[in-house]
């Protein structure tokens, strides 16, 4: 007699077998629904970078692709376009605006997450999620006409006493102070200081009170509670959050536009007046625009939707790479 | 809030503070404290967990708090060590002194208080951002002290911890690579690093081993020797094994706060309770 089944098996190497999945109706039909909004944000995503691609393509080719991104003229009528210095304007304001927004944003979620009480903490958080809902024209109309002043005292004071530091020095003694980089970075900074606060705030409400009581029980004070255990706890979603922030002021548009004095060279003295932005040069410019120049205004746009999506996978990257660090 | 002044008052708290604020005054001539608990009464918010609790934790000994769950004996433990308030909604009566200073009067802050009277918490908390070394050190740089020779505290608090000849060749490794025993014992050295004269231990052993409980145990005996030792536990034998004196909180009926049923040598609460409830809980009829 041949082996016996029991034998066959055995000497046979064992593969994973199907497993049946049977899929009740109404699940295979909520699938297909998510799946199509899922496919939905691909294709706009997609769709987006292909438009603008394809759109910027004649002024790409007129101005030619290197000096595009190498020059800063705007010359619609004999077709000559550049755009370094508004990239270089674009993450000037948005380093300004990182620079006052991250210690306000971290300062405001510490004292809701850990100073304040209670009323006082709902009180605040309604109001920095209010302040996320605010149309940024409000913004841009609020530090144009109430804003400016003050800054203009705070930057001349930080041109007197800190002109040590490049950045705060000016071009000439008695340059104009309004409508600068400066200005515009801290209006900025209001619009991004709630999401960074949110987002901060959600990360180091994760932190195990466990840890936090073990700090305190050291005879730690709150402070020293934060500095050994929260802040390095958070240390990932606070620099997501950061980055965040700085996708979004990359991007904006309208207070910038109704603020700066536009001007298409990069203008290193951040404290004076003139500057700009990829999204405020389309802005400013789009309404009267024609033919080629929309072309280059489109490829504007595109270089700003690169910039953007280097940004928020750099901090994709930092925010996985510390994720297994810790 | 009931004031009543404790015999120990006229020891001079001063000289006592000024012992503890030097902080070069080498281990072995380091006092032990004593903490004597005057009708603490305990609430969050509105509820009453702990009505009128008197005991005194003498020095050098190992007093045991036990009794069925819910019945205050945590929330008495941090009490004894201003924990209890970080609860926003606590509040608490009574008077509560170390060494006859009251730790809820001006003349001690809550972080001089916790860094005098330790806490090892229920489960192993070492910080897992930090290696083992670090851990130990952590108290001093959340407190703002400094010491001349970090290495020799590290090894010295890891001693006496009995968890030196376990993890002297990777100091320098994560803490959370430690087994459950092993953090428990990291926790207890880093408690150790801030010099307490009190170190208060909440059901330490309670997600550990029968081995690695063992060890703790040894540990809390050792100890005992140098510094003045509260335990919560819910282990019978455990109190048995470990304490000097014991004190058995109950909830008389549902709704009611926790009150000290008895209070004595662990010997006399254990094999000769004066409290008919007391006999009933330590002979194993309810609890």
């Amino acid at each position: 007699m041949a082996l016996t089944s029991p034998e066959l098996q055995a000497l046979e190497e064992q593969v994973p077998r199907d497993i049946a999945r049977t899929v009740t109706r109404g699940d295979r039909i909520f699938r297909t629904l998510c799946a199509s909004a899922a496919a939905v944000s691909l294709f706009i995503i997609g769709g987006t970078a292909l438009f603008l691609a394809i759109k910027a393509v004649p002024a790409l080719q007129k101005a030619g692709l290197l000096s595009f991104f190498t020059t800063s003229v705007w010359n619609p009528t004999v077709g000559d376009f550049g755009v370094l210095g508004l990239l270089i304007g674009t993450i000037i304001i948005a380093t300004v605006s990182l620079i006052v927004a991250v210690p306000l944003a971290i300062g405001l979620a510490l004292f809701i997450n850990e100073y304040s009480p209670a009323r006082i903490r709902r009180i605040l958080t309604s109001s920095v999620d209010l302040l996320a809902a605010m149309p940024s024209i409000i913004f841009g109309m609020w530090g144009f006409f109430a804003l400016q002043a003050p800054l203009v005292g705070v930057a001349s004071w930080l041109n007197l006493h800190l002109s040590a530091i490049p950045f705060f020095r000016l071009s000439e003694p008695d340059a104009p102070l309004l409508r600068s980089s400066f200005i515009v970075g801290t209006v900025v900074a209001l619009m991004i200081v709630p999401i960074i606060t949110s987002v901060s705030r959600d990360v180091m409400a994760q932190c195990p009170r466990s840890q936090c009581e073990a700090a305190l029980a050291l005879g730690g004070s709150r402070w020293g509670m934060i500095k050994e255990v929260l802040l390095p706890f958070g240390k990932a979603g606070i620099t997501g959050a950061i980055l965040l922030g700085f996708g979004r002021a990359l991007g904006e548009t309208i207070a910038v536009a109704l603020i700066i004095a536009f001007t298409i060279e990069a203008n290193p003295y951040v404290l004076e007046q003139g500057g700009g932005s990829i999204a405020s040069l389309i802005a400013i410019k789009f309404p009267e625009a024609q033919d080629l120049e929309i072309s280059a205004l489109i490829a504007a746009g595109l270089a700003l939707f690169g910039m953007t999506l280097l940004v928020n996978l750099g901090a994709r990257a930092i925010v996985r790479r510390t994720q297994i660090a810790a | 809030m009931t004031t009543v002044q404790s015999p120990q008052t006229a020891e001079t708290p001063a000289a006592n503070r000024q012992l503890v604020s030097s902080e070069i005054l080498p281990e072995e001539l380091h006092p032990s404290s004593r903490i004597d608990a005057t009708d603490v009464t305990c609430w969050f918010g509105k509820r009453k967990v702990l009505e009128r609790c008197t005991l005194s934790m003498e020095p050098g000994e190992v007093t045991a708090l036990i009794g069925p769950s819910g019945c205050g004996k945590s929330t008495f433990l941090r009490s004894l060590n201003r924990m209890h308030e970080l609860v926003p909604v606590a509040a608490i009566a009574g008077t509560i002194e170390l060494d006859g200073v009251d730790i809820y009067s001006e003349e001690m802050s809550p972080t001089e208080v916790r860094s005098r009277i330790g806490m090892v918490f229920q489960k192993p908390n070492p910080f897992p951002a930090m290696s083992i070394a670090d851990n130990v050190l952590a108290g001093l740089s959340l407190s703002g002290m400094s010491n001349e020779d970090p290495k020799a505290l590290v090894e010295q608090c890891l001693r006496r911890a009995g968890l030196w000849a376990e993890v002297s060749d990777r100091l320098n490794e994560g803490g959370m690579s430690l087994s459950g025993g092993q953090q428990q014992r990291l926790c207890i050295a880093r408690a150790l690093a801030v010099h307490p004269d009190v170190l208060l231990m909440d059901e330490p052993c309670s997600a550990l081993d029968p081995i690695s409980t063992r060890v703790i145990e040894q540990t809390i005996r050792e100890l005992c020797e140098e510094i003045t030792i509260v335990i919560v536990t819910h282990n019978m034998q455990q109190a048995q094994r470990v304490s000097d004196k014991c004190a058995f909180f109950l909830v008389e009926s549902i709704g009611d706060p926790g009150r000290i049923v008895e209070a004595g040598p662990t010997a006399q609460v254990f094999e000769n309770p004066s409290d008919p409830r007391t006999y009933d809980y330590v002979t194993g009829q309810f609890g």
